[in-house]
């Protein structure tokens, strides 16, 4: 009966969804917002990658909202994770391969993680993607000796303060009588490393946040596994 | 002006910041979220009585809408930016265990994110706040840590992710149609572009994702676990307000964008189907939260049917009954903390908190509905604009509604009356549970509130009017967002 149910729905609504799909024309997008914003966003906030104007600029508020979910994810993760804290290294070392591996990679990926970040107003890519690359470099140690542990309290201070930084540059703006996240300083040559304001330093922080939390995240999860 | 984005802004500062600065001081760490809510209180009570022309758009980041994104504040948003934190700091989970930090920390989430959903005028930036309130009360179910709460939260996870992934498509359906997101903007596009096919299924797609707190009547099979399982001061904020909250996105959207006969009877079954399913589960519960559970999703049927009345007298039953429920509600949660479990056991309790039944049978008083308590005039509103209304749907409508304020006073005054009666039967029942004097407490400031609401309900008709006038004004919210300019349509 309930796989009957579930079956109704997925096909009413895969139908519902194939008729849609047949109204509207796809290609053409409507750019109402977009236009404008592709040809204004240059002058006004300075950054050669728009999608980061976009992303840190016009909707800077819906990135503060998204590293929120993030840290509420990570937190309730932890919550729930949280009881279970005595790992001892019962587990299979890695091979060799594994273990000088890591340790060989490790400085590439620190590189292009932050690499990554520091170019998100120029190029594809930002804070969370180069968050993750360095949430990988420091999660593979961990995966190369699972008896290694990260420290928490160090990562937690990391990421406390790149969070509080967000929202602190954000504040910053408002008290200076203008509006909140609304980019600061100045756009020097578009282009360049050092252009676009307060942007990449927000970029700075979604990195060390992302980066931070997915860290703790993934050896909270690597140590409770162990213990199992 | 700028600064009402410190109701939002602060909370979450002070959610990512909370566990390092509990883990240096545990005295800071433990003022910091009261602290930050009273401020928002603080501010947010000073916009009400100050002389700022109300309503305003704020544009963040220094966009103006709609290439930004906007907080748009009227006096329905501030009223329940207002509750929000109001009733945050109320709710604020004060018992102190190993999980303070993260707990508090959720908790400040949650009520950012609410604050968020009161002021946002922008439809994918509601939709970042309705996603992070959801994660946050996730992780404060799941708090609870007894095998029914993560059962609960399972299934609560399930069903909010597939809201979500609804309400995201319906989003997407509108963009790839608009172009734009704002909702001043899709008010003024939505003749032209929604009033079609297209854009019904997207209003039907959100409304099913954004129902799931509102506790919609499909979707709603996560109510009674997590109110049975989560702590009675969550399970307060979420009957109490988040379930409002979703309420007035589905209101903004079909005032200023989907404003049609088809949309409006959609809500209208529901709401009647909800009233039906939720009133008779509650009947038959044997669990004093489970019960509120049921009843609450009753009640959120009526105010859905209240929803979908044409005008504004309509939208004023809607805000009476829905801060009507907020307060009662919340209180019985209070209540429920020390009365929780089987309804069996509260045989003769008032005997051993005669302050508790007390507030108990006044709530169920105001509930039900017997004059001059508020419940009475916020049903009385109700009941007139139903009958006034010509179409058969609302007249099922009203007999429905009818019916279930009957099982209703049938299933509240079933426990009044096991609470004085004398009769202990059996001694061997487990030892009751003493009211811990908090949650009692703060059922009485709930009491204190609705009495007060009895005797100045004159003034307050008026001013919810008003609110509700200015709510219904698409007009108006569409020039408070976008001034008319020279230049012409966008």
């Amino acid at each position: 009966m309930r796989n009957l149910t579930g079956l109704l729905f997925a096909g009413g609504l895969g139908f519902m969804l194939l008729a849609i799909a047949s109204g509207i024309d796809f290609g053409s997008p409507p750019m109402r917002i977009g236009e404008a914003i592709q040809s204004a966003s240059p002058q006004e906030v300075g950054a050669a990658n728009i999608v980061t104007s976009v992303v840190l600029g016009y909707r800077g508020i819906d990135t503060l909202g998204e590293l929120a979910i993030l840290f509420a994810a990570a937190s309730a993760a932890g919550v729930v994770l949280g009881r279970r804290h005595t790992t001892t290294g019962t587990q299979r070392k890695g091979g060799f391969v594994l273990f000088h591996g890591g340790a060989l990679i490790f400085p590439f990926l620190l590189t292009i993680g932050f690499y990554i970040i520091f170019h998100g107003h120029l190029t594809p890519g930002g804070g969370f993607q180069g968050g993750v690359i360095l949430a990988a470099a420091f999660f593979l140690p961990l995966l190369a000796r699972p008896g290694a542990r990260l420290h928490h309290s160090i990562l937690s201070v990391i990421e406390a303060f790149a969070g509080a930084s967000f929202i602190l540059i954000g504040l910053a703006a408002l008290a200076e009588g203008q509006a909140f996240l609304q980019p600061m300083l100045n756009q020097d040559t578009l282009g360049s490393l050092i252009s676009a304001g307060t942007l990449p330093l927000l970029y700075i922080a979604v990195g060390l946040k992302v980066g931070a939390e997915l860290a703790s995240l993934l050896s909270n999860l690597a140590q409770t596994e162990s213990e199992q | 002006m700028n600064n009402l984005v410190l109701t939002i802004a602060l909370p979450l500062l002070g959610a990512f910041l909370l566990p390092v600065l509990m883990r240096l001081s545990q005295a800071i760490g433990l003022w910091l979220g009261p602290i930050i809510l009273g401020y928002g209180c603080w501010l947010l009570g000073n916009l009400w009585f100050s002389d700022i022309s109300l309503p305003l758009s704020i544009a963040i980041g220094g966009f103006d809408a709609p290439y930004g994104i906007n907080l748009y504040l009227d006096s329905l948003a501030l009223l329940f930016a207002f509750a929000v934190q109001l009733l945050g700091l109320i709710c604020w989970p004060y018992a102190l265990n190993q999980d303070t930090a993260r707990r508090q920390a959720l908790m400040l989430l949650l009520v950012a994110s609410s604050t968020g959903l009161a002021l946002s005028g922008d439809l994918f930036n509601l939709y970042v706040f309705y996603e992070l309130a959801a994660v946050a009360t996730f992780g404060l179910v799941a708090a609870s840590t007894t095998s029914a709460a993560y059962a609960a939260t399972f299934r609560y996870l399930i069903l909010s992710g597939i809201g979500s992934v609804l309400t995201l498509l319906g989003i997407a359906l509108i963009y790839s149609h608009t172009g734009t997101l704002n909702l001043a903007h899709l008010a003024q596009l939505a003749p032209e572009l929604l009033h079609d096919r297209l854009g019904m299924t997207a209003y039907l797609l959100i409304l099913i994702g954004i129902g799931v707190k509102a506790e919609l009547f499909p979707v709603n099979a996560w109510v009674p676990e997590i109110y049975a399982t989560a702590s009675s001061r969550l399970s307060g904020f979420l009957a109490g307000l988040l379930s409002k909250l979703a309420l007035l996105i589905i209101l903004r959207l079909l005032v200023l964008i989907f404003d049609q006969p088809e949309a409006v009877q959609i809500v209208l079954v529901l709401g009647i189907l909800g009233v039906i399913s939720g009133e008779f589960a509650a009947w038959r519960a044997k669990d004093m939260r489970r019960m509120l559970g049921f009843s609450s999703i009753g009640q959120l049927g009526i105010i859905f049917i209240a929803l979908s009345l044409p005008d504004e007298r309509g939208l004023l039953a809607l805000l009476a009954l829905s801060l009507h429920h907020l307060v009662i509600k919340t209180g019985l949660f209070m209540l429920a903390d020390g009365w929780g479990g089987s309804l069996e056991r509260l045989t003769g309790a008032a005997k051993r908190s005669p302050v508790g039944a007390a507030l108990f049978t006044l709530f169920a008083l105001s509930l039900v509905g017997v004059p001059p308590l508020p419940g009475f005039w916020a049903k009385f509103t109700l009941i007139t604009e139903l009958a006034a209304q010509s179409e058969p749907l609302y007249l099922i409508g009203l007999l429905v509604f009818l019916l279930a304020t009957v099982i209703e006073t049938s299933y509240l005054f079933r426990i009044v009356a096991k609470l004085y009666s004398s009769a202990e039967t059996t001694t061997n029942q487990p030892e009751h549970q003493n009211m811990p004097g908090l949650s009692l407490a703060t059922a009485s400031l709930f009491a204190i509130t609705l009495l007060a609401a009895t005797v100045l309900i004159a003034p307050i008709g008026d001013g919810l009017q008003a609110v509700a006038a200015e709510a219904k004004n698409a007009e108006l919210y569409i020039q408070t967002v976008i001034p008319a300019t020279p230049g012409g349509q966008l």
